[in-house]
């Protein structure tokens, strides 16, 4: 393969879990120990935010930036919690890196918990996840016992104890408000903000939420700095390496380390093994259900957070989904929208109502039912969707319409004029 | 299985419960609890969910008729949930799901007669390196292809005999 | 104070106010759904955008969700914010039936005015509808999901603002469903403001189902006549039928909700028994005849016996304006023989608050706003439903509420609860003015530590007592309290609840005039040979009804008005039928000395029904109105003294004869009310003995409830489905000791009566008090509530037999 250097996958060996003896043997929890023994917890956050991560859940906020707004002074309860609810279609990197190497993740936590004096810690795992549910499980008890865990964690004076939280299904509780409202036991509808979480979260304290990809990433900045950090993305601005996960018409569809800024075409042709069937790329979207297509015009486009915006879409979660010629984009869009149609949760009208319409009006244009009317009355639910809804799931949903009625308007007119789907 | 669940789990998680300074965080796990013992949440699985977090049913109901993993009405001895996200579509879900449909002799929804299966779509499983996947129980499986999905079934029908 | 743009028109509004509140401030009303400005702003239903052109926020943002700054420049006429509220309200009926002809709330639908003001006439949707299958909900709500547009305002309600916890939201996306874990009765007493806050026919009221459009009903603003609350209703009626009541808004006293007994009572106005008709001696009369008749009765007696053989009795149903021309009368009849209540000890209870409540005096908004409250002797759910929202708002707001009451009193809220016996009550007023706890042990002497450090440090501290457990000794004693609790800086607030609707202004004409005992003594005596009974029921209100009926029976002449079917009519010689608070007008004292006016609704008259049988159309053809001849009281009594004056020249000769009521000629109906001038009576220096049991007796305490109890909701059927049964209430310890099991059979013996009935065992209720709820016309229709504790015995009812 490549000779790109490996990060969080570097202790990955197919169909195998990295336990404590052979985390400790690789190098483990030198981080916890450095970061507990050598810095401050206002050093953690700098260095954190000097390497320039962003966050890995889709969003990409600058993480050590969110851990600066943290109240980590003020005393009493305050919370860390790992957002493990990896839900949107495309994205499995979190499951892979918690079936390969569970106690990066609770190394991550422990750090950033000190960063951010949170005595408490919780890890919200999806329902589909038990594979990944039964090996933090284990580690965590590992943990605790080797004392990495608990009181006094390595003599250090700091306390800190991590939860496991197994949910039940539904996409929204992705959503950090709503993944609060769902560890609380409340209905998951995400909250207003402000207040943001860090100011009132869990429980009505100060809480952050990071991802676990993020959070992985953690002791090996505090390891290696932040310069070593940035200097492993390819792309000036970006910093460090992303778990790309493929998935599509590709003839591989694995989950990859690369650095940040691989181009789009080399991650298909190089480790997806090019587009299955020996057809041709028709598009794909980049990181998740929520961003928008990408082309063969992007084939060469690094793959970062800025470069992405520029092209009018989102790095999202990097987890790349590929479309052969021969895909309907039409009807690849109305199976995304009914994804969000059913995992909205009901809170606010565009998504919960708007989603239905929009579904309705694809699944007639797929089926040749469609009227040169519905066109512009897609493009006006689109219209009033976009930053009108009360989070970003409705917002998410307009990802891959906006780039159907951008990137392929002649094939949604294409099967008003025929009367069906030309593609089948 | 006529039993919600066992005396000892409900002392268990009421002892869990006293003295937790918030009872409902606990909701989830209760259901998931009463759900894996007796297979699905019946009314009185919701009633005595309330009863253990010192809450009302209309709470708990609440929460239970949100998350789709939840089951409130009769389930066969598996459920299978077959994932119709994006990459799974892209790879044949659809085939999939007619496959299951045709052998099982159920749609969506439906539990088979022999009250083995019941059959469900679900979003993405975060199996899409794997696609087309399903997930039986708590395991998921990808890769589907008529054979392994022929084979999979064997094993859990045999697995989950009455 | 920020000042904004909106529309091109200033508006500078209070601090923290939303742009939505600011814009209406400008007669600029925005569609929504989920805004209210009880329950706040939730930003789901997205229909209030509004366009931010310049300052501090800015694009198409929920107005609601935004607080208004300095310098906002705002549009709710841009283009793509119309085009998107247009938007919102496609969607919102995508699912909706369209079924307003057959349903209820047409013509009052938030969601039809909206689906026109928002430009949606167009219906691009042609799929599916979702459906849903709706629930039984009780006797008084109707349910019918299909309707629903997803605005959670009803979930608000129930659950954040009233505590309900047997209603909320269920399901997700697109299905989400507003119900019940499963069928039946709403178990919120405030459950019928579901109807007022659904902003479409999800939730309709199921007593006025398919009676009357909004259209076509006669509504105007009143005051609820089921406590001495005094929360604003509006009643509606049609076909000369009072058919409903829905919620008024005063931000003073209720806010925008009332109780369900307030809005389910109207019943008493249609109630078959009714008096409709001037009755002499059993005879039909007119007006003319049953007023000369009365007067040549009343001149026959006291030119016989002296002025001081007539006797007159008003109360706390009927309106000041009433109750003050019987006042007129009695000076004009020359007797100094004039109560206006028939229960002496809540009389003078409620002379006390009267007389000593002053500038200490709490609204409800005060409750709402505190962030300490003790309540002794009060059982708000009981005896003024609203003040338990109150509570619940304030402890919301991070308030600490204590409970001192002998009863199980269960608030939807985190209170504390002292269950004390009603005899110690005074000692605990005592001992948290005094700072006192040695007549207190362990547990007791901690809790009220407690409750005096939490109202010494509180900003803003109200006690609240009950007037029927505190008697007047300890009302006087809760409002010292309130006096040594206030500093020059923090005042304490004080509230009294008191049972009528009137029951304050009642209080003060009395003044320091003489009560109903004394007057049932000079009846029984002789002394007093007539009656004037005033919408008063003694038979029923009196402190003895026993003793009340003995007197009755002495009279030569009782003239009785009233709008109910009383017992105490049966003894009348002459029955004057008076209007019902929603047919007449006039003015209510509550329980903070507030005068709040009522306005007619409706004339009186036999409610237009169909019948079978042929007797529809009818086919006796009359001019007259039927069952249209009760008057005002106030009409009535001026009547009587041969005078007939308006409603207005009665206020004004009141307000000009007594400073106390000088606001009432300005008082304007819809408005917040304006508290009484300084009352300026003495406190009544009355000392009544509690009973105290010796160890190992049981003491009777009887006690009002939500249902069953009050008196003008007691003749309404709407509220027959929740009328209670009959129960006693025992300790866990006293009933260990009675060897009796929930549920089971006693027989109490008192000075009352013996009556055989079950048990309910509690534990948190006091030790050594068998608590007795009152429920009119059951087997324990004896039991007057508000006459302290008294002797009893009680025994299994197997061990009897």
């Amino acid at each position: 393969m490549s000779g790109y250097p490996r990060v969080l996958f570097k202790n990955r060996r197919p169909g195998e879990t990295l336990f404590l003896d052979d985390y400790l043997a690789a190098g483990g929890y030198a981080g916890l120990r450095k970061a507990l023994k050598t810095m401050t917890p206002a050093e953690v956050t700098a260095t954190v935010k000097a390497a320039g991560l962003r966050g890995r859940g889709g969003a990409g906020f600058v993480t050590g930036l969110k851990w600066s707004f943290f109240p980590a002074d003020q005393p009493g309860e305050k919370y860390l919690v790992c957002n493990g609810d990896e839900m949107e279609p495309g994205t499995y990197k979190d499951r892979q890196l918690l079936l390969a190497d569970p106690h990066q993740l609770i190394e991550g936590m422990l750090i950033a918990a000190y960063a951010l004096q949170a005595p408490v810690g919780y890890i919200f795992l999806r329902y589909a996840y038990e594979d990944c549910a039964r090996n933090v499980e284990r580690a965590l008890g590992e943990a605790r016992r080797a004392g990495f865990l608990g009181t006094n964690i390595l003599g250090s004076g700091f306390s800190c104890e991590l939860h496991l939280h197994r949910s039940a299904g539904r996409y929204i509780l992705g959503e950090e408000t709503a993944l609060l409202n769902g560890l609380e036991g409340r209905r998951p509808n995400p909250r207003s903000k402000p207040p943001f979480p860090a100011q009132k979260g869990l429980f009505g304290k100060p809480t952050t939420v990071n991802n676990v990809e993020t959070l992985a990433n953690v002791p090996h900045i505090i390891v290696h700095g932040a310069d070593w950090y940035q200097g492993l993305a390819l792309t000036e601005k970006g910093a460090g390496t992303k778990l790309f996960g493929l998935s599509g018409h590709l003839n591989h569809t694995p989950c990859v380390e690369l650095p940040l800024g691989v181009p789009l075409g080399e991650i298909i042709s190089d480790h997806g093994g090019g587009v299955w069937q020996g057809r041709n790329f028709k598009a794909c979207l980049p990181g998740g259900a929520s961003t928008p297509f990408l082309t063969r015009a992007h084939w060469d486009l690094p793959m970062d957070f800025d470069t992405l915006a520029a092209a009018h879409s989102r790095l999202g979660t990097a987890c790349v989904t590929v479309f052969d010629e021969g895909t309907c984009m039409v009807a690849a869009t109305l199976n995304l929208n009914r994804f969000f149609q059913r995992e909205s949760c009901g809170w606010c009208t565009p998504c919960r109502d708007g989603l239905a319409m929009v579904s309705w009006l694809l699944e007639k244009i797929e089926s040749g039912r469609g009227t040169p009317d519905d066109i512009p009355m897609l493009q006006d639910q689109l219209r009033n969707i976009s930053g009108r809804s009360f989070c970003a799931l409705a917002e998410g949903a307009m990802g891959p319409v906006e780039a159907l009625l951008r990137l392929f308007m002649d094939e949604v007119e294409d099967h008003v004029k025929k009367g069906r789907c030309p593609f089948n | 299985m006529s039993q919600i669940l066992p005396q000892e789990q409900i002392d268990a998680w009421k002892e869990r419960v006293t003295g937790h300074a918030h009872p409902m965080e606990l909701v989830v796990d209760v259901l998931r609890a009463i759900q894996a013992h007796h297979g699905w949440v019946p009314d009185a699985g919701v009633e005595l969910a309330a009863e253990i977090l010192g809450t009302t049913p209309l709470r708990v109901e609440e929460i239970a008729t949100f998350y789709d993993k939840i089951y409130r009405r009769p389930v066969g001895r598996r459920v299978i949930h077959v994932c119709d996200s994006i990459c799974c579509w892209s790879r044949g879900a659809e085939e999939v799901v007619g496959f299951l449909r045709e052998r099982l002799g159920i749609g969506f929804g439906e539990t088979s007669a022999d009250g083995c299966f019941t059959l469900l779509p679900s979003c993405c499983l975060g199996a899409c390196g794997e696609a087309p996947a399903m997930m039986i129980g708590l395991t998921t499986h990808g890769n589907l292809t008529p054979a392994r999905i022929l084979a999979i079934l064997a094993a859990e029908s045999g697995e989950a005999a009455p | 104070m920020p000042k904004l743009t909106i529309d091109n028109q200033s508006v500078e509004v209070p601090d923290g106010t939303n742009v939505l509140e600011a814009a209406k401030r400008l007669g600029i009303v925005i569609p929504h759904f989920c805004y209210h400005e009880a329950l706040g702003a939730v930003g789901a239903c997205r229909l209030c955008a509004m366009k931010f052109e310049d300052g501090p926020v800015k694009g198409i943002q929920m107005a609601c969700m935004v607080t208004a700054q300095e310098g906002m420049v705002v549009s709710t006429l841009d283009a793509a914010t119309v085009e998107f509220r247009a938007h919102v309200i496609e969607w919102l009926m995508m699912n909706h039936p369209h079924d307003c002809p057959v349903c209820d709330e047409g013509g009052e639908c938030q969601l039809q005015d909206m689906t026109v003001a928002g430009g949606h006439t167009l219906r691009r949707y042609r799929g599916l509808k979702r459906t849903y299958p709706n629930q039984q909900l009780g006797p008084f709500i109707e349910h019918e999901m299909n309707r629903c547009i997803q605005c959670y305002r009803c979930a608000r309600t129930y659950q954040d603002y009233c505590g309900g916890e047997d209603f909320g939201v269920l399901g997700t996306n697109q299905r989400v469903y507003f119900g019940r874990f499963r069928d039946g009765r709403l178990e919120s007493p405030f459950s019928g403001n579901l109807v007022d806050v659904c902003p479409t026919g999800v939730f309709t009221d199921k007593a006025f189902r398919f009676k009357s459009r909004y259209w076509d009903l006669e509504e105007a603003p009143s005051v609820c006549p089921h406590c001495g609350l005094g929360c604003a209703t509006i009643p509606g009626g049609r076909y000369r039928e009072l058919q409903r009541v829905r919620a008024g808004s005063n931000r003073q006293t209720n806010g925008f909700f009332i109780c369900d007994r307030g809005r389910f009572g109207y019943g008493h106005a249609a109630h078959a028994a009714r008096p409709r008709v001037p009755l002499v001696d059993g005879q039909e009369v007119d007006w003319t005849q049953a007023l000369a008749a009365a007067r040549a009765r009343l001149d026959k007696i006291i030119a016989a016996h002296g002025p001081r053989s007539v006797a007159l009795l008003g109360s706390s149903r009927a309106g000041l304006e009433a109750n003050a021309q019987l006042r007129s009368l009695a000076r004009l009849l020359g007797t100094d023989r004039v109560v206006f209540a028939a229960h002496a000890p809540r009389d003078w209870t409620a002379r006390t608050l009267a007389a000593g409540l002053g500038a200490q005096a709490s609204s409800l908004d005060d409750v709402r706003r505190s962030d300490c409250l003790l309540l002794i002797g009060a059982d708000p759910l009981a005896e003024a439903p609203l003040l338990a929202l109150a509570v619940r708002q304030a402890v919301r707001g991070g308030a600490r509420a204590a409970i001192i009451d002998p009863r199980p009193v269960a608030l939807p809220c985190a209170t504390a609860h002292l269950p004390l016996a009603p005899w110690r009550l005074g000692q605990a007023l005592a001992a948290l003015g005094d700072n006192d706890w040695s007549r207190f042990e362990g547990q007791e002497a901690v809790f009220l530590e407690g409750v005096h450090e939490a109202l010494a440090g509180a900003r803003h501290p109200i006690v609240i007592g009950g007037a029927d457990l505190l008697g007047p000794a300890g009302m006087r004693q809760l409002l010292e309290l309130a006096r040594r609790l206030s500093r020059e800086d923090r005042p304490c607030g004080a509230m009294g609840v008191l049972s009528g609707p009137n029951s304050y202004g009642a209080a003060l004409l009395a003044g320091d005039g003489p009560d109903f005992e004394e007057l049932s003594n000079a009846m029984i005596t002789g002394e007093v040979r007539a009656l004037i009974c005033l919408e008063s029921d003694p038979l029923t209100q009196a402190a003895d009804p026993a003793h009340a009926g003995l007197a009755l029976a002495r009279l030569d002449l009782l003239v009785a008005l009233d709008s109910l079917p009383t017992k105490t009519l049966g003894h009348a010689q002459i029955i004057l039928p008076t209007t019902v608070t929603a047919e007449g007008a006039g003015c209510f004292v509550n329980n903070e000395g507030r005068m709040q006016t009522f306005m007619r609704v409706l004339a009186p008259g036999l409610p237009l029904r169909e019948t079978g049988g042929g007797g529809h159309p009818p086919r006796l053809f009359m001019a007259d109105t039927p069952g249209a001849a009760p008057r005002p009281a106030w009409e009535i009594l001026a009547g009587l003294q041969g005078r007939a004056a308006s409603l207005a020249e009665l206020r004004d000769a009141l307000a000009r004869e007594d400073v106390r009521f000088a606001g009432l000629t300005a008082l304007a109906a819809e408005s917040e009310g304006q508290r009484v001038a300084d009352a300026g009576l003495a406190l009544p220096a009355t000392r009544v003995e509690d009973y105290v049991p010796r160890d190992g007796e049981l003491a009777l305490l009887v006690c009002e409830a939500l249902f069953g109890s009050e008196e003008t909701a007691f003749y309404s059927a709407p509220l027959d489905p929740v009328r209670p049964e009959p129960r006693l209430i025992l300790h866990e310890r006293d009933a260990g000791r009675l060897g009796v099991t929930p549920g089971e059979q006693v027989r109490l013996h008192s000075a009352v009566e013996e009556v055989v009935l079950p048990v309910e065992i509690r534990a948190d209720s006091a030790p050594g008090v068998a608590i007795l709820p009152r429920v009119r016309g059951s087997l324990v229709e004896a039991f007057v509530p508000g006459v302290g504790p008294q002797p009893c015995r009680i025994n299994r009812e197997v061990d009897h037999a």
